[in-house]
């Protein structure tokens, strides 16, 4: 039987060595439906809003900027979007940077529908659907995290549960990194 | 004579059943055809020349699209990767047949064209595009993705038989689905 100061020796040891492996290792827990990607550069986002004021994700530099395109007519995007509103209510505060791309409708469609479903979001308008199609989505809704140096990091599949406790404390480990 | 918690129960139970048999037709639909197995799962619901009319109309499109669009036959499809691999997706591996012989999907390349001959904005060339099930793509662990195949109109029925690669590499047993009496909707 080891004995007591064994054992605590043991467990010393075991968190001594371990630290170093903790500390390289602080890549965060990435939940289910996330894709890891090859980091490359983000593709161009220079778009109006909805009141036409002007958004440039160069600028955004410095921060994790949540990338999503959507359209109203696309159920997994309708059923998303509360999510995101209630991710965005809680960690805009927290420094993380948004952009809620529309792809190819016009301002009253927009208007009628963030106005039910993500009021406080501002809506960036891609009218022609062109920077959606630089961005290559898998399919709407879409969802790219672009990290600090501008470099696109993760990529969600379909629809996720982003106010949901997983991948709120996902978001939050990655602007610990900023 | 029934009392008023005899009511109240009887009323209770009425409810119930009839969002038993709601749900039982939500969930039997008679135009739609579905495989599946352990590996995957492929939805295919035929559409009427009114369901789409009405969607592209609701979106703006011009009464010329519409009219095109109403020609032909869509179906929308819907694919659930539900193995923990790649299912490599590859609309050049899904072969449609009635017993008379092969019919020819339209590709994305022809509605481009003839959006670009009628003139269609770019904005509904788009939403068009967007509405279609992607040419080809890595479906990875759980995921769903779908959208729209268009086939010229038969009255004929006729069946899909489709490959699907699995496996980080494409090495992987290769899945293979039939789906048979597939009919367009008029």
């Amino acid at each position: 039987m080891p004995t007591l100061t064994g054992r605590v020796f043991f467990i010393s040891c075991l968190l001594v060595f371990s630290a170093p492996v903790f500390a390289l290792n602080n890549a965060p827990a990435v939940p289910v439906g996330i894709l890891t990607l090859k980091p490359y550069p983000s593709p161009v986002v220079a778009l109006k809003d909805i009141d036409g004021q002007h958004f440039n994700l160069k600028e955004t530099k410095g921060h994790w900027v949540f990338v999503h395109f959507w359209a109203s007519w696309c159920g997994p995007c309708r059923k998303e979007m509360p999510a995101i509103q209630s991710m965005w209510n809680k960690l805009q505060k927290e420094g993380l940077k948004i952009a809620l791309i529309n792809t190819s409708e016009d301002e009253d469609t927009i208007f009628e529908f963030l106005g039910v479903y993500a009021p406080n979001i501002r809506a960036l308008m891609d009218t022609d659907g062109r920077i959606t199609d630089q961005w290559r989505p898998r399919g709407l809704p879409a969802t790219y995290l672009v990290a600090p140096n501008g470099e696109v990091r993760y990529q969600a599949l379909g629809g996720r549960e982003w106010g949901s406790p997983t991948y709120l404390n996902f978001l939050r480990q990655l602007l610990k990194q900023q | 004579m029934l009392n008023l918690k005899q009511i109240k129960f009887f009323c209770i139970g009425l409810i119930f059943y009839c969002s038993f048999i709601t749900l039982e037709i939500q969930a039997n639909p008679t135009n739609q055809y579905q495989y599946s197995n352990k590996k995957i799962r492929i939805r295919l619901l035929p559409r009427s020349p009114e369901q789409i009319a009405a969607f592209y109309e609701g979106r703006g499109f011009s009464k010329e699209m519409v009219n095109k669009l109403k020609q032909v036959c869509f179906i929308t499809t819907g694919i659930h990767n539900k193995t923990q691999q790649i299912l490599w997706h590859n609309l050049t591996y899904w072969h449609f047949t009635t017993k008379n012989g092969d019919i020819k999907r339209y590709t994305r390349h022809y509605w481009k064209n003839e959006w670009e001959k009628m003139g269609i904005p770019l904005a509904h060339q788009s939403t068009f595009r967007w509405t279609l099930l992607p040419d080809a793509l890595d479906f990875r662990a759980n995921e769903h993705e779908g959208g729209n195949i268009i086939l010229p109109f038969t009255a004929e029925p006729f069946t899909l038989t489709a490959r699907f690669k699995t496996g980080k590499d494409k090495a992987g047993m290769p899945i293979e689905i039939k789906i048979e009496n597939l009919q367009c909707r008029r």
